[in-house]
């Protein structure tokens, strides 16, 4: 429908260079250090920790960075126009979820280069493309992120999120090291069941169909809440 | 009857406690150019909200073109340009403004919108490279390109030199022309004196004065006449027909009139010795202070 304003958001996600060599160099890089450092896990098992940690970010920055446009009337702007709010979000949460390939195919890359790992199976492979699917939560939480921070405490959040996000969920260190407390709280995170999904390719696999239930569910709420708050803060004066 | 373009009835509208705009009615005819003025903090931002649907009144009723604001903006028929809307720095001035066009359903080619704008050698720079007065351009490049029935202006022409702000004129003539209604807020009197047909003072929150130009002004008692009267006395002048008010420093008079022609012939009678006669008329701007001190006394 609103193929314009699509393309336009489209083309400015990826004429950002420096956020996107960032977003693949990240995970790459944790993963080239992780695989050589951690012995005791496959190098598999860390390519489904880091593919997810880099597609999660991915998405969530390109969401939060809403704050900005918020912050500056840009979305004020966009509100004089035919395009809805739901449009609007529709849109960026589109983007968000494109931006979010690149790290998932550079780390599996860098695994399947690197370390050997094995990806040409359609299993593994769709395995990947779960990965994918399954940042629909961190888009929106994104967004949600992008209506409750200004420009200037955005950083805070979102770095808060993301680190949360990554050490308690699991990705940066495997739960199974972690001490019994923290291995439960971070079954209640999103990102452990992002990871698990992506643990699936790794020997032993991944409970597949009770992550994509607790990322359903975060979906929904978090869809609601990204709703709700829209509306409400443009009900402001 | 006809449709107005605007038709607001006892608008209301508190922000935080205070109340922002005051049962402010207001009829805007097809085709009228309207200048909206007031000093900061007399509403004319939370009206022009109102009538973009960007805020909705508390009480009152509201159309445009006989829709809902949201509506008739969502229908292209408004062309808004605000005052304080950002514009993304890593945009180009073509990309905003083709992006904006394509959202609407009948816009004007992109390339015609950036020329009336006088954007056409900008239009491959970022946002980010241009001055104040060019973002405003970019700003009203967006405002036009829906091809609004109806275009809404805050404060348009802030940040612009004097050359950009007559090129601005020239240009919202031309828009003008072809029979559109234009709503404008401005800080600038002369602007409200030369290019409105209409005035609309506003002061805490509601609306001092509506009328046409001429009209509004010759309620501040047309005209002043300065002239060298070395021989007069000040209670002489005072008694002079027609004069309301009288000032006489070194032999200088200046007299206030509502008919500065019948003051000058019996000046001259008089004052046979009057010379360097000068007739004034009251600006847009003494209007205006004439009528916040009014309102403030009453």
């Amino acid at each position: 429908m609103r193929t314009g304003y699509v393309v336009f958001e489209i083309r400015r996600a990826f004429r950002d260079s420096k956020f996107f060599l960032f977003a693949v160099a990240l995970p790459v890089g944790l993963f080239v250090l992780e695989s050589n450092v951690i012995r005791d896990v496959p190098a598999s098992y860390l390519m489904g920790s880091l593919a997810a940690f880099g597609a999660f970010k991915a998405a969530l920055d390109t969401g939060a960075r809403t704050a900005v446009e918020r912050g500056i009337g840009w979305q004020r702007q966009l509100r004089l126009t035919p395009l809805t709010g739901a449009g609007y979000l529709t849109a960026k949460a589109a983007v968000a979820m494109l931006v979010a390939l690149p790290p998932v195919a550079g780390v599996s890359l860098a695994a399947a280069l690197l370390s050997g790992v094995e990806l040409t199976t359609p299993a593994k492979l769709a395995t990947l493309l779960a990965i994918w699917a399954g940042i629909v939560p961190f888009a929106l939480l994104g967004l949600l992120i992008g209506q409750l921070a200004t420009p200037q405490n955005l950083q805070a959040y979102q770095g808060g999120v993301v680190l949360v996000m990554s050490f308690v969920g699991g990705l940066f260190i495997p739960v199974t090291s972690f001490p019994a407390v923290l291995a439960r709280i971070a079954e209640v995170l999103p990102s452990y069941w992002l990871a698990e999904i992506g643990h699936s390719v790794a020997p032993g696999g991944g409970r597949i169909g009770q992550a994509a239930l607790v990322l359903a569910l975060y979906t929904l709420a978090l869809g609601v809440a990204v709703a709700v708050r829209y509306r409400r803060d443009q009900a402001r004066p | 009857m006809t449709t107005h373009a605007v038709a607001a009835r006892r608008l209301r509208k508190d922000h935080g406690g205070t109340r922002a705009v005051d049962g402010v009615d207001l009829l805007i005819t097809p085709g009228e150019v309207v200048a909206l003025l007031g000093p900061n903090g007399a509403g004319k931002s939370t009206l022009i909200e109102m009538i973009t649907g960007l805020t909705r009144p508390d009480t009152g009723e509201i159309t445009v073109f006989g829709d809902a604001p949201v509506a008739a903006v969502r229908s292209g028929a408004v062309g808004v340009m605000l005052q304080e809307a950002g514009l993304l720095d890593d945009v180009t001035v073509q990309e905003a403004v083709a992006m904006i066009a394509s959202l609407h359903r009948a816009p004007l080619p992109v390339e015609e919108a950036l020329r009336r704008a006088g954007l056409t050698d900008l239009a491959a720079r970022r946002s980010a490279r241009l001055s104040g007065g060019e973002k405003q351009r970019v700003r009203f490049a967006m405002a036009l390109v829906p091809g609004p029935d109806l275009l809404i202006l805050d404060e348009p022409t802030s940040a612009m030199d004097v050359a950009a702000r007559r090129d601005f004129w020239r240009s919202m003539r031309d828009f003008g022309a072809a029979g559109r209604t234009v709503l404008f807020a401005t800080h600038y009197l002369e602007e409200a004196e030369q290019h409105a047909d209409r005035v609309v003072f506003m002061r805490d929150g509601a609306v001092v004065a509506d009328g046409p130009v001429s009209v509004v002004l010759a309620r501040v008692s047309g005209r002043t006449v300065r002239a060298a009267v070395p021989d007069a006395r000040l209670d002489e002048l005072r008694a002079l027909p027609g004069v309301a008010g009288v000032e006489l420093r070194g032999g200088r008079a200046e007299l206030r009139s509502a008919d500065a022609d019948a003051v000058v012939r019996e000046l001259l009678a008089r004052f046979p010795g009057t010379h360097d006669i000068e007739v004034i008329g009251a600006g847009l701007d003494e209007a205006f202070i004439r009528l916040t001190e009014e309102e403030a006394a009453s």
